[in-house]
């Protein structure tokens, strides 16, 4: 097993990490399948309200391709059907019944995988709602299954700090893991297995073969074990730049499903918040977020990944692609000489504060903006945190001028989008939003 | 109990926003408030949290590292002013008489540079940017506290308009705003700017007249450190700054305290003044192997070139000014290695302009895009591409 030498990041201690528990939650009575959270889709509905679906049938699909499927993950009638801005489809809401009715397909055994046609397979994945679990880089789109990926990554911690712990994820699903390995070696014969460091113990204290395939072990700093970060860091060739990705979870689940015919429900989420330790929880796919942390407290935002999640609405349900609910409580009312103070109690990954100069205490992560924008002062704070080795002020510069070749040259499709360097910025400037704005762009037009 | 000035803040808000009937002034409006009270407004896209650092609070640290030079300036102008007077005057005498020269250019600078600035931004309808908080001290401390204060106003005037606006403002500038300002009085204004700098005496009593440190050379073979010392300018004085000068340039000791903050809070970058005292030093001493030149600044050693004149302090606080600076850290070593190449160059090959960090300075700032530009094309080059 390889260490990954990452040392930019963001490494200040936050103490919301969630408790080793499991706790299971009860069937809600609506379950969402989200749109809203998938990159680049440009959904196509395939229900109208009122009609009923089995767990596993197709909600909606994606225009550019339209064999892949979104599928139900309850059973029960579609009670409503959520537009966003310009009518982009945001979620298919279901009323559950208490009883789940599957969509059955053909079990296959783990020989059957290695045996099976591999346009066979594609097609079943798709069917089931799984493809779409592998990513694509460089913007994370669907994996194209025409292409052969020179490597597959495999993540096995999430997006957030405290997404669900791999070991918890694993737990009874030790074959079915061997089963989406065994899915992603038809496609590859380059994984990478990259796994935090903190949660290395776990998996070894299982003592299953999972820890024997972990190939790379990532730094404990945010974000070393985004699948963009490790790409970034194991890369040799041009040819990798199209790598494929996926999640534990999903992989998981793909085992699961090929294995038992039947669309797998569960997910594992954590639900982070200051002062607070909740235990992981195993839930449904697509729930309501009402039933995940009750009543919605004032003057906060629910975000799913605090730096490069979505902002979840009280009425909102988790989308597939999502498995942490931060809650993120408003900072203190607007201080009064607030630049001059001290700021003991104000975590920083700068040295300006004395915060930063003492035993880091435990970091309480505010939703303010704690500045106003301004223009670039070249201060260099995004490259010095950028995991990536970008220059984010320079790319952001070079697209204003709308020099697209030099951010191109500058590494703009390496970016991660981590967030760190909007996080860092003292002028406050959307830094991840304008790069990810622009690989997706570039991205499209290229399409 | 709601804090009277929140409350005004929160009366006047309709007259300076929406449809107010002061909008076009909301920049004045929003600058006064949020000098008081820390904006915190909701972050609405990714990512959600953010660092507590602003460039309030980063320009803020630059001003604490400006303090002890400012205070010790103002000290060193009353000192000055009593051994002019031919007296030994008490520490806070020395301070109120320093006060009473120091003060004046201060406010005068800060009051022009923010008239000009409120007036840009109204124009441009863009918040006022912190950086002039800085520019507004800097600038008074380059200048030698005899100046007249019509000629901070039109320096400070220049440096903020040709130096600064015009370009766009705060982080567009190419040169630094207050060395612009200082280089504009010292080509138009010799007089007042250079040579013999301590006629303050004659304003108050008959007072000596000294000339600057750099302005020192060895007559009829006398090495130049021998010459600086029976001017009055021993080593150690010109560390501890005891000596005639612009106001906060002559203690190569405080500077060396701003510098030291400026680097442990990371808000200046070491590269460019642990680059540029490298520079200079290699640079002293090459030319002090030199043979010849016993009399001249070329013999001066590594020693007295750091601590005479403003070099320091144009280290410390003006090249690391982020704007004008490169933006890439191979760049800044350059920058800063040049800075000081360039200093003991000028001081030594032209002496009409003593002070030559300024134009060191000002000349790599027009050269620092062209670094960032070499280094960003060599960092491209080592990339695996990704188009």
């Amino acid at each position: 097993m390889k260490t990954l030498k990452i040392s930019r990041g963001f490494n200040l201690n936050v103490a919301e990490q969630p408790d080793l528990n499991c706790a299971h939650l009860a069937l809600p009575s609506s379950l969402g399948c989200c749109a809203g959270d998938i990159p680049h889709i440009r959904p196509k509905l395939l229900v109208k309200e009122g009609q009923r679906v089995k767990t596993g049938d197709a909600l909606f699909t994606d225009k550019r391709d339209t064999t892949i499927e979104y599928v139900s993950p309850g059973t029960g009638l579609v009670e409503k059907v959520l537009y966003g801005h310009r009518r982009r489809l945001m979620e298919v809401v279901i009323a559950t019944e208490s009883e789940d009715e599957y969509v059955e397909y053909d079990p296959v055994d783990l020989d059957g995988i290695t045996g099976m046609p591999r346009d066979a397979l594609v097609t079943v994945l798709k069917k089931g709602g799984l493809w779409q679990g592998l990513r694509q880089f460089p913007a994370l789109d669907f994996a194209d299954p025409e292409h052969s990926p020179a490597l597959i990554i495999v993540v096995m911690d999430g997006n957030d700090l405290f997404s669900p712990r791999p070991e918890i994820i694993l737990e009874d699903n030790i074959i079915a893991f061997e089963a989406g390995m065994a899915i992603l070696r038809r496609f590859s014969n380059k994984l990478a297995v990259v796994c935090r460091e903190s949660s290395l113990e776990g998996i070894r204290e299982q003592g299953s073969s999972v820890a024997d395939q972990i190939t790379h072990a990532a730094p404990d700093i945010y974000p070393a074990w985004h699948p963009g970060a490790v790409l970034y860091q194991i890369k040799q060739q041009v040819a990798e730049n199209s790598a494929w990705c996926i999640r534990l979870d999903h992989l998981v689940m793909m085992g699961r499903f090929l294995l038992s015919g039947r669309y797998p429900v569960e997910k594992i989420v954590t639900i982070t918040r200051p002062g607070e330790q909740r235990p992981h929880m195993q839930v449904r796919q697509g729930m309501p977020l009402s039933a995940l942390i009750g009543e919605m407290p004032g003057n906060s935002i629910v975000t799913t990944g605090r730096f490069n999640g979505r902002v979840l609405e009280k009425d909102a349900h988790i989308g597939f692609f999502e498995n942490t609910v931060n809650i993120i409580e408003a900072g203190p009312e607007e201080e009064m000489f607030g630049f001059a103070r001290p700021g003991l109690n104000k975590p920083t990954v700068s040295s300006t504060f004395l915060s930063s100069l003492f035993i880091r205490r435990p970091a309480n992560m505010d939703c303010s903006l704690h500045g106003e924008a301004r223009a670039c002062i070249n201060c260099s704070y995004c490259e010095r945190i950028c995991p990536n080795d970008l220059m984010p002020s320079f790319i952001m510069k070079s697209l204003h001028a709308g020099e697209l070749e030099d951010a191109l040259a500058l590494g703009l499709m390496d970016c991660c989008r981590c967030g760190l360097c909007s996080f860092a910025c003292p002028s406050k400037i959307e830094l991840t939003q304008i790069l990810s704005d622009a690989m997706d762009a570039y991205y499209k037009d290229k399409q | 109990m709601k804090n009277p000035l929140k409350k005004f803040f929160d009366d006047t808000k309709p007259l300076f926003t929406g449809d107010g009937k002061y909008k076009k002034y909301e920049p004045v409006w929003d600058a006064t408030k949020t000098f008081f009270f820390l904006p915190s407004q909701r972050i609405r896209v990714m990512p959600f949290v953010r660092d507590h650092l602003d460039l309030k609070r980063y320009m803020s640290i630059v001003i604490l590292a400006l303090l002890p030079v400012t205070f010790f300036g103002i000290y060193n102008t009353g000192y000055q002013v009593g051994i002019g007077a031919g007296e030994s005057w008490p520490v806070t005498q020395c301070f109120l008489v320093g006060a009473w020269y120091v003060l004046p250019i201060i406010i005068v600078s800060y009051a022009v540079g923010f008239a000009w600035e409120f007036l840009f931004a109204v124009m441009r309808g863009h918040n006022i940017s912190e950086g002039f908080l800085v520019t507004g001290l800097l600038f008074p401390l380059t200048l030698p506290p005899t100046i007249p204060l019509w000629q901070v106003a039109l320096g400070i005037s220049f440096g903020v308009v040709i130096g600064k606006e015009v370009f766009g403002g705060t982080g567009r500038n190419i040169l630094n705003p207050a060395l612009t300002g200082r280089a504009f009085l010292f080509f138009s204004y010799p007089v007042s700017m250079s040579g013999d700098v301590w006629v303050a005496g004659k304003h108050l009593v008959d007072g000596v007249t000294g000339a600057t440190a750099l302005s020192v050379t060895g007559a009829g073979g006398q090495s130049i450190t021998a010459a600086l010392g029976d001017a009055g300018y021993s080593l150690g004085q010109l560390f501890t700054g005891f000596v005639p000068g612009s106001v906060g340039e002559t203690s190569a000791l405080c500077c060396l305290i701003g510098a030291v903050i400026l680097m442990v809070t990371r808000i200046a970058n070491y590269r460019v003044i642990i680059g540029g005292i490298a520079g200079l030093v290699i640079t002293s001493v090459i030319v002090y192997l030199i043979p010849g030149g016993r009399e001249s600044w070329s013999n001066a050693g590594p020693l007295y070139h750091l601590c005479a004149g403003g070099f320091l302090f144009g280290i410390s606080f003006m090249a690391t000014d982020p704007v004008s600076a490169p933006g890439t850290n191979p760049g800044r070593w350059i920058f800063g290695a040049a800075i000081g190449f360039l200093t003991v160059i000028i001081r030594v090959g032209n002496p009409a302009f003593m002070e030559g960090v300024m134009l060191a300075i000002l000349f790599m700032n027009v050269f620092a895009p062209l670094l960032d530009h070499l280094v960003l094309k060599y960092k491209s080059s080592k990339r695996i591409p990704n188009v």
